[in-house]
């Protein structure tokens, strides 16, 4: 009695359900494409919050009714709608997204279809930033869109790449990109944004897409679009997690061990004593022999004279043999990454809400980025005339940041490559034992020197310094919060026009704190120093723009207005203190401050655009842009620009000669034409923004004692303005064969004219340069792209693609007929980029004694044209050495395979014909010069003896130049690097339907795993100048990664 | 309707917002932390507070660890000479006498540090006589203020850039600015730039009081000591002697104290100091401050030493003689390492010397030797060296005699301050032969009148400068 009871209510329910909802069943069918059926496929019934996947046999089933409409969609294919009918199976087929000129694409201010841009435009999708771990998302532009040249920041995560698009087109004014982030500049720092918050990276590289941006266009633009949700799409959960290890991409330069590092030593001193001071040879061994101890200052060694008379060790029993590498580098860097996503729309509204959590440990010890950043973002449809639509975002990040580049004392690359193993890391006594503190502890070694202590006290480099020291003893940390609201109204104003306006807020709080140790290291003799630094930078955009579309038969047409305002404001505060008690890390606890600092900088710009497009029958396109630019950076006379492009493309493919072409599936010719602006002005010295450059003024903060004071600033123009670039760019989109290879060349050439440039000025009138409007620059170059649908069948996939570009940079007008610039020269004709320095021209046999060429002069003064050699370094000539640090061709190459349910990713980028000028290797190869500096191995193919042919020059240990800038260290930097690797195992179907989850996928992530470089040691990633910098070296990350779906 | 109503409105605030004016918008946003040249001459403090920061400028992290200032100068001076030894470092190649071709970093940060602090001194003295706010009596003062600096920046440039003046007067020299300019002005000779020397220098003295704002700022007597020294190398003992007397005060028992002596060379409130340029910790040149960060071996460089036979001129009663062994593991006196100095305490606040009342007390003694009043002379060298060393004994010497032993008393006195060795034996047309533990002898030793006593002109300035070509070097 009870079950029926039961029953009757049970059925009670669902007629009352069929009353309001009508009968829901359950729908089954298989969706197939071209080469079979489609595991994957996502399923919603619009409008409600049911959705399935299709299964390993592409079957699926879904809970629909009659008169339901279901949404078939699936990566690469057209999404497909289908209603639902009285029968149970509804099975379909998916074609192919083929027509790759139909996409949308995030163009300057909108979207275009694909076919209609006049313009050259990469995007990057979710596909590429899925398969890398991007701590910096903008990385994940290497290899991947052809023309960008991106070079990695070293060994601390959360440090942004250096991104040049098309090459460096100014000199003194910022060569980077503007970054625009769903339509506002962002004026954060892009290491604040995670990976899993994109849905694309548009990178614009021609005047035709980017002459919107006006003043801010001319080094490209990088528009990045954050995820929204989908209209009518169920609730959909996504869960992932990645933890792995970290260590060197690439294995440090060999060093020499103690043994033969002393063995060494003593043959420099030998040299000297015998070459330089004439001694006899044996006398110069025995001297050798006395003195080596007492010019290293420390002695490993268990015996007092380590070397005998002869150069050969007495012992090899030392009291240590300090391994640098081991202590300062970090082999096994942790990282974690965590992001929960959840997205999904009804009928009218749609959302998107991620959070994700970041924390990576970097190359040098102690060095961390962790970071957490959620974003929401809500959009909805008020009426049939308004939509509206919010995004926030948030972001802390903490970056331990110790010393990770550079000659101040404590840089732990450059300490690797100053102080050999023959140095303790720990204080020893006279006799080479540990000496402890009152509590037992070992003691940093400071080499500073001990009261009434000979030996082993006293370093002879980097003294009052300890780079293990300096990971503890003294912190270097950045705070970074960030903090985005972004919201728009849009209006339908009549049929074909809308308005659309759109504030962008953006609060960034910058906090940089130092301290250094009361007890040790640089400040210990002030007893500590605490500075600390908290920029507030506030960025508002404001846009308003109307739009107006309309066809009429074959003629369409676009307009658009835009009205925009643009405010940034830096407000700095900074503090400074010494004097600390021991563990007081705050200011408060100073006993002496000794600075304080604060400005206000801001930047406003007030621009109107314009933009009009057109196209007949699709097939004929033409776009003209105009922007008209207000900066407060420039004065008033000379503040307003005009920046235009006009492009246009022919659809060739749609012309009824190649429309049913069975090879030539898709033909676009492009073209393009525009000049743009720079406005972005900097102080040549920090690097940093000149807010003002064209204001004479008197400078403050220069005070005396208790005196304030203020002194005369730098000479300046005060017709200071824009630089302007024209660009001119050709292009082909082309599909072969159905569209299975797809392909784009583009060909272009940019000029920068009136360069933001430091005119010399005589130093006698005070100033040695004024920042003018002068000179000129031409960046030329080709681009390639590629992509390949090799095999495509149900259970094997397998896609290629390659992209190359090749860049060409040259000089074409500047100040003066020559100008040095460290080891290159800049003049009309050369590159920015080529090599002009001493040319080393070997050993000399007899002597052992380096040499370099130079010019043999005529009776007028002037070469002749003929080279000599010489050993003095002072008279070697320096010479354009035809070598650029400017690659050849640099490029990406992916392979995606997968098969049945595992997949894998393959990227390698790769660039080749540049040369580096290895600073440090350069100082591993002195030649014991100075007393107590590290060597390389390869110091072991030295000259002994007369007639000895190598390119190692004898040892000395007195003062010589054979280590002096010169071709000796200049080398090819080609490589080849795996750049990301991803390998993952989706699991099917059938063992999901067991759970609630919708995908589960483990897979391997691999970051650099492999690098093959012609010149080793380095990072082949060092700068666009092609020097060093002892930088930490980039890391090789292997994580493994679990992702969830439901 | 309503509907239409509402759109109609948003229209026309959409036009409203598209034609809006922005010159406002765009005029709005001004520079934070400067002051217009009203300021600045608008008043005696904001006048004051351009000298403050000149004088700030004396010292500054420029353009690197051997380039901080005028202290850079001078230390480059005095490792020159023959009495300090300087190892492979900082300082190394001044060391070497090898540091002046036109592209090195002695040449042109010296060239460009001199001319920004004329150029900072023309800027005051303009500005100053532009100016309608300031009282006349003011402005002849201020004014003065800026012709003091002038002089001594050019006073330093030309004994940097040419022979001394007693070698050659037509010799080509740095160029002449008295206005602030934009373009360069050819090369003036050695006679000319005295005289715009001697004439700022009269005027600053003129019109100068004692009154200073602080120690490290110019007043009459300081225009005085920069005087002296100035007709000191052109020979005008007369005007040298009574220049000193007015720097020093005249009585050298009241400006001495010799306990100071080993207290560190770093406070300016010593009563020794006439002049100098303060730190304080929170305005330092940290480690950038030669010459104490180099000599003093507490210090991060130990970069510099001591020649055995210098350290062996001093007796042993010699409050001066104030040196170490560097350690009791060098046992060489050949070693360029076996001597150091305790004379400079290094620390972030140290003060540095520009003149000290010793100097003038030389200086007017040797004024009075070279007009032979030997008397005067002896009791003056006297008082000094009596104060120094208890066991001192009054000079005989008379003529040339007499004038050496000056000399050695100056670099007794002096050393490691303001390169006293150099600044003698350039005025004075004479070599510096290099003995003892060198690390670089010979080869680093200087003859007479030789071309290593002047720097060559920079080729960044010949470059840009369309009044200097290249022949300019050809003769130096």
């Amino acid at each position: 009695m009870k079950l029926k009871l039961q029953w009757i209510y049970t059925l009670l329910v669902v007629l009352s359900v069929q009353f309001s909802f009508a009968q829901e069943r359950v729908i089954t069918g298989v969706v197939s494409g071209d080469a079979g059926v489609i595991p994957g496929v996502n399923v919603v019934v619009k409008g409600a919050k049911t959705s399935a996947q299709t299964d390993f046999d592409g079957s699926y089933s879904i809970k629909a009714k009659t008169g339901d409409v279901l949404v078939f969609s699936y990566v690469g294919m057209l999404d497909l709608t289908a209603t639902v009918g009285t029968a149970s199976t509804l099975s379909v087929t998916l074609n192919e997204s083929q027509k790759t000129l139909d996409e949308v694409v995030v163009v300057a201010y909108g979207k275009q279809k694909a076919k209609a841009i006049v313009g050259s435009i990469a995007t990057i999708g979710s596909d590429v930033l899925q398969t890398q771990q991007a701590t910096s998302v903008l990385s994940a532009l290497q290899g991947s869109v052809a023309g960008v040249s991106v070079i990695a920041a070293g060994g601390q995560p959360g440090e942004n790449p250096v991104i040049r698009i098309r090459g460096t087109g100014s000199i003194n004014a910022s060569t980077s990109p503007l970054v625009v982030l769903d339509g506002a500049p962002f004026g954060g720092n892009l290491n604040a944004i995670s990976a899993d918050q994109i849905e694309t990276i548009s990178v614009l590289k021609d005047a035709s897409s980017t002459a919107l941006y006006g003043s801010r266009g001319s080094n490209g633009v990088i528009l990045i679009t954050t995820k929204r949700g989908k209209l009518n799409s169920a609730p959909r959960v996504t869960f992932t997690t990645q933890v792995g290890f970290a260590d060197n991409a690439v294995k440090l330069h060999e060093l020499l061990g103690s043994d033969d590092y002393m063995k060494y030593t003593w043959e420099g001193i030998r040299n000297t004593n015998q070459y330089v001071n004439l001694q006899a040879p044996a006398l110069a061994g025995t001297n050798a022999s006395n003195s080596l101890v007492s010019r290293l200052g420390y002695n490993p060694y268990t015996v007092a004279q380590p070397v005998d008379a002869n150069g050969n060790l007495v012992t090899t029993n030392k009291k240590w043999d300090t391994n640098w590498e081991d202590l300062l580098l970090n082999d096994a860097a942790v990282r974690k990454e965590h992001t929960l996503s959840l997205s999904g729309g009804s009928d009218n509204t749609r959302y998107f809400f991620t959070s994700n959590y970041l924390s990576q440990e970097g190359n040098v010890k102690t060095s961390k980025f962790e970071r957490m950043t959620t974003r929401l973002s809500i959009d909805t449809k008020v009426n049939e005339w308004l939509k509206a639509g919010v995004t926030m975002f948030y972001s802390t990040s903490d970056q331990n940041f110790p010393t990770q580049s550079g000659s101040s004392f404590q840089s732990a690359v450059q300490w690797i490559y100053t102080i050999p193993s023959i140095y303790p890391a720990f204080r020893r006594d006279g006799a080479g034992d540990l000496v402890t503190d009152d509590k037992g502890n070992t003691i940093y070694d400071y080499g500073s020197g001990a009261p009434g202590q000979l030996l082993n006290a006293t370093r002879p480099q980097l003294s009052t310094e300890n780079a293990l020291g300096a990971l503890y003893n003294y912190k270097i940390g950045y705070k970074r919060d960030n903090y985005t609201a972004n919201a728009y109204l849009e209006f339908t104003l009549a049929k074909d026009l809308t308005f659309k306006t759109n504030l962008a807020y953006d609060k960034y709080l910058y906090d940089n704190f130092e301290y250094s140790s009361n007890e040790f290291g640089n400040a210990a003799s002030v007893g500590g120093r605490v500075t600390q630094n908290r920029d507030i930078t506030t960025s508002v955009n404001f846009f308003n723009g109307l739009n107006y579309k309309k066809s009429f038969g074959d003629h369409n047409l676009s307009a658009d207005l835009i009205q925009e305002a643009y405010q940034f404001k830096i407000d700095a505060l900074g503090a400074q203190g010494e004097g600390y008690l021991p563990g007081v890390q705050v200011l408060d606890g100073s006993t002496t401050p000794t600075s304080v600092s604060g400005s206000i900088s801001e930047e406003r710009i007030s621009s109107y655009l314009a933009r009009l497009a057109y196209n007949y029958k699709e097939k004929y396109f033409v776009e003209g842009s105009y922007r008209k630019d207000g900066s407060t950076r420039f004065n008033r006379d000379v503040r307003w620009g005009d920046f235009y492009s006009v492009g246009g493309s022919w659809l060739v493919s749609e012309e009824s000669f190649l429309k049913d072409n069975t090879i030539l599936s898709e033909l676009k010719l492009r073209a393009s034409y525009g000049e743009l602006g720079n406005q972005k002005t900097l102080y040549t010295a920090t690097g940093n923004a000149n807010y003002f450059p064209g204001q004479q003024a008197y400078e403050t903060g220069w005070n005396e004692l208790t005196n304030t004071g203020i002194v005369l600033g730098g000479a300046v123009d005060k017709l200071l303005t824009w630089e302007t670039t024209a660009t001119m760019d050709f292009g082909v989109d082309f599909g072969l064969f159905n569209n299975r290879i797809t392909g784009t060349v583009d060909y272009y050439s940019k000029k920068s004219i009136d360069l933001i440039n430091n005119k010399p000025t005589p130093g006698s009138t005070g100033n040695t340069s004024v920042i003018t409007n002068l000179g000129s620059l031409k960046n030329s170059g080709w681009e390639f792209s590629l992509n390949s649908k090799n095999v495509q069948t149900p259970n094997f996939v397998w896609n290629t693609g390659l992209n190359f570009s090749t860049e060409k940079n040259e000089i074409t007008e500047q100040p003066q007929a020559s100008i040095i610039v460290g080891t290159k020269r800049y003049e009309v004709g050369r590159s920015l980029y080529e090599f002009y320095i001493q040319d080393w021209a070997g050993v000399d046999p007899a002597t052992g004694y380096g040499m370099w060429y130079k010019d043999v002069l005529g009776t007028d003064g002037k070469p002749t044209g003929e080279r000599v050699t010489t050993k003095t370094y002072a008279q070697a000539t320096r010479y354009y050495v035809g070598k650029s640090s400017l690659p050849d061709v640099t490029g990406g190459f992916t392979n995606y395979f997968r098969y049945k349910n595992l997949d894998m990713n393959i990227l390698f980028n790769f660039s080749v014909g540049s040369y580096v000028y290895d600073s440090s290797y350069a100082s591993l190869m002195e030649g014991f010069k100075s007393p107590g500096r590290a060597g390389s191995q390869d110091l072991e193919g030295r000259w002994q003896k007369p007639g000895d042919v190598t390119n190692v020059p004898l040892f000395l240990a007195s003062n010589n130049d054979f280590n002096s800038q010169s071709t000796r260290f200049l080398y090819k930097n080609d490589y080849v690097r795996l750049k990301a690797l991803n390998f993952g195992y989706n699991f099917p179907q059938s063992i999901l339907d067991k759970t609630k989850l919708s995908k589960l996928r483990l897979y391997f992530q691999g970051d650099n795993l492999l690098t093959f470089q012609s010149h080793k040691g380095i990072d082949p990633e060092q700068n666009i100048g092609g020097t060093t910098d002892s930088r930490s070296y980039n890391l090789r990350v292997i994580s493994f990664g679990l992702n969830i779906e439901f | 309707m309503k509907t239409l109503i509402s759109k109609f409105f948003i229209a026309i605030t959409a036009l409203f917002i598209l034609v809006g004016c922005s010159d406002e918008f765009l005029d709005e946003p001004k520079p934070t932390n400067t002051v217009s040249a009203d300021i600045a001459f608008g008043s005696r403090e904001g006048t004051e507070a351009l000298i403050s920061g000149i004088m700030r400028r004396f010292r500054g992290q420029y353009t690197s660890t051997d380039a901080a200032g005028l202290n850079s100068m001078f230390f480059a001076r005095s490792v020159k000479g023959n009495d300090l030894i300087e190892t492979d470092n900082w300082f190394g190649f001044d060391y070497a006498n090898d540091n002046r071709e036109p592209t090195y970093r002695r040449t042109t940060f010296t060239w460009n540090y001199c001319f920004y602090m004329i150029n900072q001194a023309n800027t005051l003295i303009n500005g100053v006589n532009a100016s309608t706010a300031l009282s006349e009596g003011d402005k002849k003062e201020l004014a003065a203020y800026g012709h003091a600096l002038r002089g001594f920046f050019y006073h330093q440039l030309v004994m940097e850039f040419a022979p001394t003046y007693s070698a050659d007067i037509n010799f080509p020299a740095p160029p002449i600015y008295t206005e602030t300019s934009s373009t360069g002005n050819p090369m003036s000779t050695v006679g000319e730039v005295y005289k715009l020397i001697v004439d700022d220098l009269t005027i600053a003295v003129d019109a100068l009081t004692e009154d200073r704002l602080g120690k490290s700022y110019i007043n009459k007597n300081v225009a005085n000591g920069i005087l002296a020294q100035v007709y000191q190398v052109m020979g005008n003992w007369e005007g040298a002697k009574n220049a000193a007397i007015a720097c020093y005060g005249g009585d050298p028992e009241a400006v001495l104290d010799a306990e100071s002596y080993r207290s560190g060379f770093d406070d300016i409130d010593n009563v020794e100091w006439i002049w100098g340029s303060a730190q304080t910790p929170d305005q330092s040149n940290y480690y950038w401050n030669a010459p104490a960060v180099f000599i003093d071996h507490k210090g991060p460089y130990d970069a510099t030493y001591v020649n055995r036979d210098f350290v062996a001129l001093f007796s042993a009663t010699d409050v001066r003689a104030y040196f170490a062994r560097k350690s009791a593991s060098i046992t060489d006196m050949n070693d360029h390492r076996y001597w150091i100095t305790n004379k400079f305490t290094f620390s972030f606040e140290g003060d540095n010397v520009i003149i000290r009342s010793p100097e003038m007390i030389l200086i007017e003694a040797e004024a009075k030797a070279r007009l032979n009043d030997f008397t005067g002379a002896h009791d003056l060298l006297y008082t000094l060296q009596l104060d120094r060393d208890e066991n001192a004994v009054k000079s005989t010497n008379t003529g040339a005699a007499l004038i050496e032993e000056i000399l050695v008393e100056r670099r007794k006195e002096l050393y490691a301050e303001n390169g006293v060795e150099w600044f003698d034996a350039k005025r004075l047309r004479r070599g510096i032969t290099r003995t003892g533990n060198h690390r670089i002898g010979a080869a680093g030793s200087l003859t007479a009148d030789d071309k290593k006593f002047f720097l060559k002109i920079p080729q960044a300035e010949i470059d840009a400068n369309p009044f200097i070509e290249d022949a300019v070097n050809a003769n130096r």
